[in-house]
């Protein structure tokens, strides 16, 4: 194992390597100092903590399942971030578990669907049959609140936020805490 | 030590060592790539997990640019250029971006001019392919092509281009044979704040940026910018250096969310410009032909403004309408343009299983092309273009998920040819999330210009005894057609791999000849004259392999292959001996590109772009390799500090002929910017 490098020695190393070889071959053997997030492992984070804000109905959702599983519908932009994000984290002792699934049908274990871009086209039919099972759906989908969906993840210049449309959440019979509501950027009460 | 190098080295070697030190120092990072490649830093999710979800929205990110989900369900050839791929690229121009994607030929003429194509037809007067911003089309109707050199904005304000290789007719209009450039620009709710950016280098000699946004924080926006630059001539081994080129831009544009549902979106550019530009003036007595360097005069601009009206339920309706005016005034010829154009489309998510899209529009352009050498004229001289278009697309979900079918066409009218008709039949499978595999049919049609119907050019041939060639325009020729069979795959083989080839097969008819006729005397001289006809047709075929590979979350390569093979012909009767040779020579047959785009840190990124493109033996241009690379170091969100090299590999290389006379070498360049914004 390596002994870790403080970033201002690396910030040296990189300096040191672009003015001897003239090149920057250096990019391969020095880590990132420090770097900024991609939004996708904000938005992971994200999906691990929403599940604290939001209560259930107690028929609805998962009944026989341990486990709080955040499911992510259609071509996965996460890679391990999700993973990463819900290892270790548990919501009333259930374990957060991430799983990939393609088709909406599938959803019906899941707390938390994060709908992902390639779904977009298919929106219309999957939002009512989701909703149905009391399953909270988020997405980046754009105008993903206003077409029906619950959490939309909006980028607002390099920071994510959220939008929520609190009529879907209710047709659904989930209930949102008011911290989450007072920090959604838009509250949507109708539609 | 470079004292121990220069006694050491012999002199031809010496030469050398430069050039292959500037080569070596460009493969090494693309050949020791898999070496200690970064991961993405686990333990930054771990630092996200103590957060709170409002310390969560205070987090700045660096976005995931070219997500592959987004254009794997598109059943057509389309590659986006992102404005993170602009900047990274060091374009100065609209042309250089277009570099960016594969398929797209861009061949620099000289410091002025360019010459681009999509899938073959490269030239001067690129044809066949739309350009829009923002939905105004900028293609002339002279020529029905694209005066390159001043179709601009502030390249910091371009959201993406999106470039469609292939017929694009039915949604996009009339004369988008080979392809669509549709180049957006940002909302200016995302460019508050003020940007200055200025630089100067060898060729690009000194460039200012200025831009300044705002709005109300609630339902209106607004930006203006200017922008400048000075340009110096490429290489012209005899000196002629006639090629510098100054230009001065500036424009706003204003989003105001009026309703809930209703957008409004005011836009507009004023530009003005001096080229140097070299002409060939004919004289006819003695019959003689010389060449002069002058300036050129160009200036324009535009208005546009875009309704839309959110429908709900998916559905939306948009209006535009804009006023487009062109000043040239060159050497040889001039043009006085104004165009008005007004597009309806509607959108309607008709059900849960279709998606139809229909509009109409129409567009009134007057030109005025007063004769400025008696050589080269236009009969008659002003000229009143007016399109009028209707379609309708349905994209009609098979098997929701997996199977579409879009169907349409579009129905234009114009003025000098009547009705043309471009259907269009797309199919796109997705079998997994992972793959997609789409077909399409498409006719799509070029109808005539000015320049073919109204121009007559004449040009020395020999002065004893005096003879003349002479084309001139009849009205005669009618559009040119084209009947476009494509298929392809993208693959995506996990989040950071993926692929995607696109092929193709078009047929055209109906092309460009000119058709000599029976030689005649006049006024003492012997005349050969020409007519324009259709008298050509052929295929074209090929495909476009890109593969883009992510590394890690700070290094994407991207790597694409373009091959094109044109088979052009005489039709029965024609006797053109020149169109045939001199269009398939004048596109590469091997388009190659390699891009690293590497953010060192979260303050330092490095950048380069390796090119070869392959012999354009009409043009006399050899098949060269060249490179690009930037470096940018930004300290904090308010500074940026960029040196960006240009075509690194050789001292100059020609990428096209000469408009008119000998190549001129497109000159290795380097430029230092420094970007601030607030």
């Amino acid at each position: 194992m390596k002994t870790p490098r403080t970033p201002a020695k690396n910030r040296w190393r990189a300096w040191a390597c672009l003015v001897f070889t003239g090149v920057l071959i250096c990019a391969n053997n020095l880590p990132a100092q420090a770097p900024a997030p991609t939004d996708y492992q904000v938005k992971a984070a994200y999906l691990a903590n929403f599940g604290r804000f939001v209560e259930w109905p107690p028929r609805s959702g998962p009944s026989q399942d341990q486990s709080f599983n955040v499911c992510v519908l259609g071509d996965d932009p996460f890679g391990p971030a999700l993973d990463a994000a819900l290892a270790g984290e548990t919501i009333n002792r259930a374990p957060l578990v991430p799983r990939r699934i393609t088709k909406p049908r599938e959803a019906t274990n899941c707390r938390i669907v994060f709908i992902t871009l390639s779904e977009d086209s298919h929106l219309k039919t999957m939002l009512p049959p989701l909703e149905n099972a009391g399953v909270l759906t988020v997405s980046d989908i754009p105008q993903f609140a206003r077409r029906g969906g619950m959490i939309e993840l909006v980028l607002a210049g390099n920071k994510v936020r959220f939008e929520i449309n609190v009529a879907a959440t209710a047709r659904a019979g989930l209930t949102l805490s008011s911290e989450l509501l007072k920090l959604a950027v838009v509250v949507r009460k109708t539609l | 030590m470079g004292q121990w190098l220069r006694s050491a080295a012999s002199p031809r070697l010496r030469n050398k060592l430069p050039r292959a030190a500037a080569i070596a120092a460009f493969f090494i990072p693309f050949l020791i790539w898999p070496v200690g490649a970064q991961q993405p830093d686990p333990g930054l999710q771990d630092r996200l997990k103590g957060l709170s979800l409002d310390q969560l929205g205070n987090i700045e990110v660096t976005t995931t640019t070219k997500e592959p989900v987004t254009v794997t369900r598109t059943p057509a050839a389309v590659y986006v250029i992102t404005q993170d791929d602009i900047r990274r690229s060091g374009a100065t121009s609209i042309p250089e971006a277009l570099r960016l994607a594969p398929g797209v030929e861009v061949a620099r003429i000289d410091s002025v001019k360019w010459a681009i194509g999509i899938r073959g037809f490269q030239s001067r007067l690129s044809r066949d392919v739309l350009v829009l911003i923002d939905g105004r089309s900028v293609y002339s109707p002279l020529f029905h092509g694209v005066y390159w050199e001043v179709q601009d904005t502030l390249l910091e304000d371009i959201e993406r281009i999106e470039v469609i290789r292939g017929p694009g007719g039915t949604i996009w209009g009339a004369n988008a044979v080979d392809g669509v450039i549709n180049i957006i620009t940002k909302s200016s709710k995302n460019t508050h704040g003020a940007l200055v950016s200025a630089g100067g280098g060898s060729v690009d000699q000194g460039f200012l940026d200025f831009r300044y946004g705002g709005g109300n924080d609630k339902d209106f926006d607004y930006r203006f910018y200017a922008k400048g630059f000075d340009r110096s001539p490429e290489y012209h081994y005899d000196d002629r250096n006639f090629d510098d080129f100054r230009r001065a831009q500036g424009g706003f544009r204003t989003d105001w969310n009026v309703t809930k549902r209703d957008s409004l979106t005011i836009q507009g550019d004023l530009y003005d410009g001096v080229d140097g530009e070299s002409a060939k003036i004919t004289v006819v007595s003695p019959p003689s032909a010389y060449v002069l360097d002058q300036n050129g005069a160009l200036s324009g601009g535009n208005l546009l403004a875009h309704w839309k009206r959110d429908l709900g339920g998916g559905s939306d309706l948009q209006i535009e309408t804009y006023y487009d005016r062109v000043n040239r005034r060159q050497p040889n010829q001039a043009e006085y343009r104004n165009t008005f154009d007004v597009d309806v489309i509607h959108h309607w998510a008709f059900s849960d299983r279709q998606n139809i899209i229909w509009g109409f529009g129409a567009r009134l352009s007057l030109g005025e092309l007063p004769e400025v050498v008696p050589t080269y004229v236009f009969n008659p001289n002003s000229r009143v273009d007016q399109l009028y278009s209707l379609f309708a697309q349905d994209e009609i979900q098979l098997v929701p998920g997996r199977l579409a079918l879009t169907a349409g066409s579009k129905i234009l009218h114009s003025s000098y040819t009547g009705f043309d008709a471009e259907p269009s039949v797309r199919l796109l499978w997705t079998p997994s999330t992972h793959q997609s595999f789409w077909t399409a049919v498409t006719r799509a049609v070029r109808t005539p210009s000015d320049i073919e119907d109204t121009l007559t050019t004449t040009t020395p041939v020999s002065t004893n005894p005096p003879t003349f060639s002479q084309t001139t325009g009849d009205r005669i020729f009618t559009s040119e057609t084209m009947l476009g069979y494509e298929a392809g795959f993208r693959q995506l083989v996990n989040p950071r791999l993926s692929f995607d080839l696109a092929t193709f097969y078009n047929q055209y008819d109906h092309l460009l000849s000119l058709e000599p006729g029976t030689p005649f005397m006049e006024d003492g001289a012997i005349i050969d004259p020409f007519v324009n006809r259709n008298g050509i047709r052929g295929t074209t075929k090929g495909f476009e392999l890109l593969a883009n590979w992510k590394p890690s979350t700070s290094w994407r390569i991207e790597g694409s292959y373009a091959w094109l093979d044109m088979d052009l012909m005489n039709k029965p009767g024609s006797l053109d001996a020149t169109t045939v040779s001199s269009t398939e020579g004048a596109s590469p047959r091997h388009d190659i590109s390699l891009k690293s785009f590497i953010d060192l840190s979260s303050k330092f990124e490095f950048n380069q772009i390796v090119r070869y493109v392959s012999a354009l033996p009409a043009e006399q241009v050899t098949a060269y390799v060249t490179a690009d690379a930037r470096v940018a170091w930004h300290p904090d969100r308010r500074f940026e500090f960029a040196v960006t090299g240009q075509n690194l590999l050789q001292p100059h290389h020609a990428e096209y002929g000469g408009d008119p006379g000998p190549l001129v070498g497109i000159k290795r360049s380097v430029y230092a910017a420094i970007t601030w914004r607030k």
